[in-house]
């Protein structure tokens, strides 16, 4: 089988379709990643109370990092589940 | 020695009554005063909805401290934080000398906050009522 060139550009793949997602965070300086604002965290979040990967949200990875602290700051404080569905 | 810049969310226990947690801030305060803190900001959430359940309750009060401090002083005050029965969680975080200070946060799945409800809907021809904030005069 025909290898490409050594060094050559490799063709941007993209699967599927859809638009390139562009980090919220890059996108509006004004919105601040914040411990206490758990609305803005629970976006980030999935029913259950996992953190969306930034695969899915298109946080960029610096970002992400800090979005990641937050939260488990927040979980601390209970502005945000550690999951959702409790044993009761 | 250095002085930071800190802020610390505390959840006190719902049992405590309104006056009840107005008087353990006061002593909150006075203990992060006696420890050199000087204080910026102090932000009433009143009783909020908490994602889950902690020491069986379902809500807590909220309480939002801003202040400059040396790193030992904190200590000391976290130390005292802990030995409060009715304070359920709390943390601090050192935040960035010039971040802007914390804004007012609306509550999401709680009742209206005290000390917000100066913002969005009362903002329309009531101008006089500033005072609502409950922020620290003076300080």
């Amino acid at each position: 089988m025909p290898r490409p060139e050594r060094g050559a550009p490799r063709p941007p793949r993209r699967r599927g379709m859809g638009r390139r997602k562009v980090c919220r965070f890059c996108a509006d300086k004004g919105m601040l990643i914040d411990h206490k604002d758990g609305r803005m965290l629970g976006s980030f979040l999935t029913e259950r109370g996992r953190i969306i990967p930034a695969r899915v949200t298109g946080t960029c990875a610096r970002h992400q990092r800090h979005l990641t602290n937050a939260i488990k700051q927040a979980r601390t404080l209970a502005l945000v589940p550690f999951q959702t569905v409790y044993p009761q | 020695m250095p002085n930071r810049r800190y802020e610390t969310l505390i959840l006190i226990h719902p049992e405590q009554g309104e006056a009840g947690t107005k008087e353990l801030v006061v002593r909150i305060k006075q203990l992060a005063e006696n420890q050199g803190a000087v204080i910026s900001q102090l932000q009433d959430w009143g009783a909020r909805e908490l994602a889950y359940p902690v020491a069986r309750q379902r809500r807590a009060y909220h309480v939002l401290l801003e202040f400059r401090a040396t790193p030992q002083a904190l200590l000391e005050i976290e130390r005292n934080l802990k030995l409060m029965e009715p304070v359920l969680r709390y943390l601090s975080v050192r935040r960035a000398e010039n971040a802007p200070p914390a804004a007012v946060r609306p509550t999401a799945g709680g009742e209206a906050p005290r000390g917000v409800e100066a913002t969005d809907e009362v903002s329309a021809g009531d101008d006089g009522e500033v005072g609502l904030m409950n922020h620290e005069e003076g300080v």
